[in-house]
C-alpha cells in the first residue's frame, strides 16, 4: 500500500541524510577539539557552566536545603544516641579547651618576646557550592566565586576542616574545585610522624588511596596525612586526613572533609614561591667581559680595549 | 493558521526540552550521597530513544544533538562524544520504529539493550585508541546494567504519563492527508 509520505521522503531523504552526516562531523570536531587542545576546550566549558548553572541558582538553593532539611530530619531518629555521644565529646573537648587555652597564652607570650610576623599570605575566600558534576565518575564541585572575585587555578580549597580539592576550572561568576577522591586528582603528601612522602591519589571512592609510598612499614593506620607543598601548587602543611586501611590491604586516606556535607568552601589565596630558573650570578663587582686577546684582527681587539 | 499536527509536535519537543532540562538539573544537585553508591542511570538516552521507537517525528535529529551536547558539557564528559553516539543509536533506532511497534515490548527492550552497549563499547573503543582516562570497567557496566533495568520505567512514564504512544491507523492516515 503506497501512502504519501513515502513519495514525499523519496525527496526529503538525501538531505536530510547529508544533515545528520553535517551534525555527526560537527559533534565528532568537537569532540577532536577537545582532545586536540583540552586547556582551551575546558576554559569554553567552564564559560558556559558559567552562563548556565549560576543562572538556576534560584532553584538550586531551595532544594538543596530542601534535602538538608530532609537529613537532619532523619537524624531526630536516632536523636537519643547522638546526644550521648556529644556529651562524652563534650567532656574530652572541655579538656582539649583547657590545654589550648593555656597553649595559647603560652603562644602569645612567645611570639611576643620573638616578634614574629605571621605568613599575611593565607588569606581565604569563601564561596558556596552550586552545583555537583552530575557523573558518577567525576567528582568536583561548582562554587559561585570565580575570576570576578580574583581566583586562579591551582589554589586550595578546604570545607574548615580539612583540604578537599583545588580549583581546576574558572569562569566569570563560578569556579569548578576538583576533589581529592577525582579519579584525576593526585595530591603530594606528607605523611606524619614518620616523614614520609607520598601522592594522595583519587580513584573515585571515597578514600583515596596512598601512592608511591617508600616504605608502608612506617606508615600506621592513623597517622595523619597534611599536604606536602611539593609541586609548588598547593601550599604545604593544609590537613587531608588520616591514614587508614583499606579492604583491599592498601593503605588510603580517610578525608578529614565531611565530603557529604561540603556547602561553603574557603579557597586559600596562595602565590607559588618564586622559582629559581636560571644559574645564579657571581656576587661580585660588575666588570666588563673579559676579552681574549687574539693575535690576528687587530683593529677588533683594539676597539674592545677602548 | 498553524495546523494542529505541527502544534502537537512543537508541544512535545518543547516538553522532552523540558523533561530533559528537569534530568540535568537534579543530576547537578549537590546532593554528596556517599561515594559507594550505585551510579545514576542515563535517563536522558532512554528516555530519548524510548520516544523515537513511539513517535520518531517529535524528536528530531539535531534536537537530540543539542540536548546531549549540553549534557556532556554540563556532566564534565568529553564534550561532543557520548552525543556522537546518542545521535548514531537514535537514527538507528529510528530506521526500526516501524518495526518495533508491532512487536512486543521484549523485543524492543532487547534492541535498547543491544544499541546502549554498542554506544558504550564504540565510546570506550574511541577513548581507549585516543588515550583518554576512562572510569573502571566495572563502573560503566554497573551503569549500563541501571539503564537498561530502568528502561522499561521510562518506557511506561512515556506511554501514561507524557502521552507519547505510536499512531493509531486512524491518526496516521489524518497526518498523511495533511
Amino acid at each position: 500500500m503506497a501512502r504519501q509520505p513515502h513519495t514525499a521522503d523519496q525527496f526529503t531523504r538525501p538531505v536530510r541524510r547529508i544533515f545528520v552526516g553535517l551534525l555527526m562531523f560537527v559533534l565528532l570536531a568537537t569532540f577532536l577539539f577537545w582532545r586536540i587542545d583540552s586547556p582551551r576546550a575546558e576554559r569554553v566549558r567552564a564559560q558556559i557552566v558559567d552562563q548556565i548553572v549560576p543562572s538556576m541558582d534560584w532553584a538550586l538553593v531551595p532544594v538543596t536545603k530542601l534535602s538538608g532539611m530532609v537529613d537532619n530530619f532523619q537524624s531526630y531518629a536516632r536523636i537519643h544516641e547522638q546526644n550521648r555521644q556529644l556529651r562524652r565529646e563534650l567532656q574530652q573537648m572541655k579538656a582539649w579547651k583547657e590545654a589550648a587555652l593555656q597553649l595559647e597564652q603560652q603562644n602569645a607570650k612567645l611570639l611576643d618576646l620573638n616578634k614574629v610576623r605571621l605568613d599575611p599570605k593565607l588569606t581565604f575566600i569563601t564561596g558556596v557550592v552550586l552545583a555537583d558534576s552530575g557523573s558518577p565518575f567525576r567528582k568536583s564541585v561548582l562554587l559561585n566565586i570565580g575570576a570576578r572575585d580574583g581566583l586562579q587555578d591551582g589554589w586550595a580549597a578546604t570545607d574548615g576542616l580539612g583540604l578537599v580539592g583545588r580549583i581546576s576550572g574558572v569562569g566569570q561568576t563560578s569556579s569548578r574545585v576538583i576533589l581529592l577522591t577525582d579519579s584525576n586528582s593526585r595530591v603530594p603528601a606528607a605523611i606524619q610522624p614518620s616523614g614520609q612522602r607520598a601522592i594522595v591519589a583519587g580513584d573515585n571512592s571515597p578514600n583515596p588511596p596512598l601512592d608511591f609510598l617508600e616504605s608502608a612499614d612506617r606508615v600506621r593506620p592513623g597517622d595523619r596525612v597534611v599536604s606536602s607543598g611539593d609541586g609548588g601548587v598547593l601550599p604545604a602543611g593544609l590537613l587531608i586526613g588520616t591514614v587508614v586501611q583499606g579492604s583491599d590491604n592498601r593503605l588510603r586516606v580517610r578525608p578529614a572533609a565531611d565530603y557529604e556535607r561540603l556547602e561553603f568552601l574557603r579557597v586559600l589565596r596562595s602565590s607559588p614561591p618564586p622559582g629559581i630558573d636560571a644559574t645564579g650570578g657571581l656576587v661580585a663587582p660588575l666588570r666588563d667581559k673579559q676579552t681574549v686577546a687574539l693575535p690576528s684582527p687587530e683593529p677588533v681587539a683594539e676597539a674592545t680595549d677602548g | 493558521m498553524v495546523d494542529p499536527l505541527t502544534m502537537r509536535r512543537a508541544g512535545f519537543r518543547a516538553m522532552f526540552v523540558t523533561i530533559a532540562a528537569g534530568f540535568i538539573f537534579v543530576r547537578i544537585l549537590p546532593f554528596m550521597g556517599a561515594g559507594d553508591q550505585l551510579p545514576a542511570p542515563d535517563l536522558l538516552t532512554i528516555l530519548a530513544f524510548a520516544w523515537i521507537l513511539r513517535r520518531p517525528d517529535y524528536l528530531p535529529v539535531w534536537l537530540i544533538a543539542s540536548v546531549a551536547l549540553l549534557a556532556d558539557i554540563l556532566f564534565m564528559r568529553p564534550p561532543g562524544l557520548w552525543a556522537l553516539a546518542t545521535v548514531l543509536g537514535s537514527e538507528f533506532l529510528r530506521r526500526r520504529s516501524h518495526l518495533t511497534a508491532e512487536q512486543p515490548f521484549p523485543v524492543e527492550w532487547l534492541l535498547v539493550t543491544g544499541t546502549l552497549t554498542l554506544m558504550h563499547l564504540g565510546e570506550a573503543l574511541v577513548l581507549g585508541v585516543l588515550m583518554v582516562p576512562q572510569p573502571s570497567f566495572g563502573a560503566t557496566l554497573l551503569e549500563l546494567m541501571m539503564t537498561i533495568a530502568t528502561y522499561p520505567l521510562v518506557v511506561v512514564a512515556t506511554a501514561f504519563v507524557f502521552g507519547v504512544r505510536p499512531p493509531s491507523p486512524s491518526e496516521r492516515d489524518a497526518e498523511a492527508r495533511l
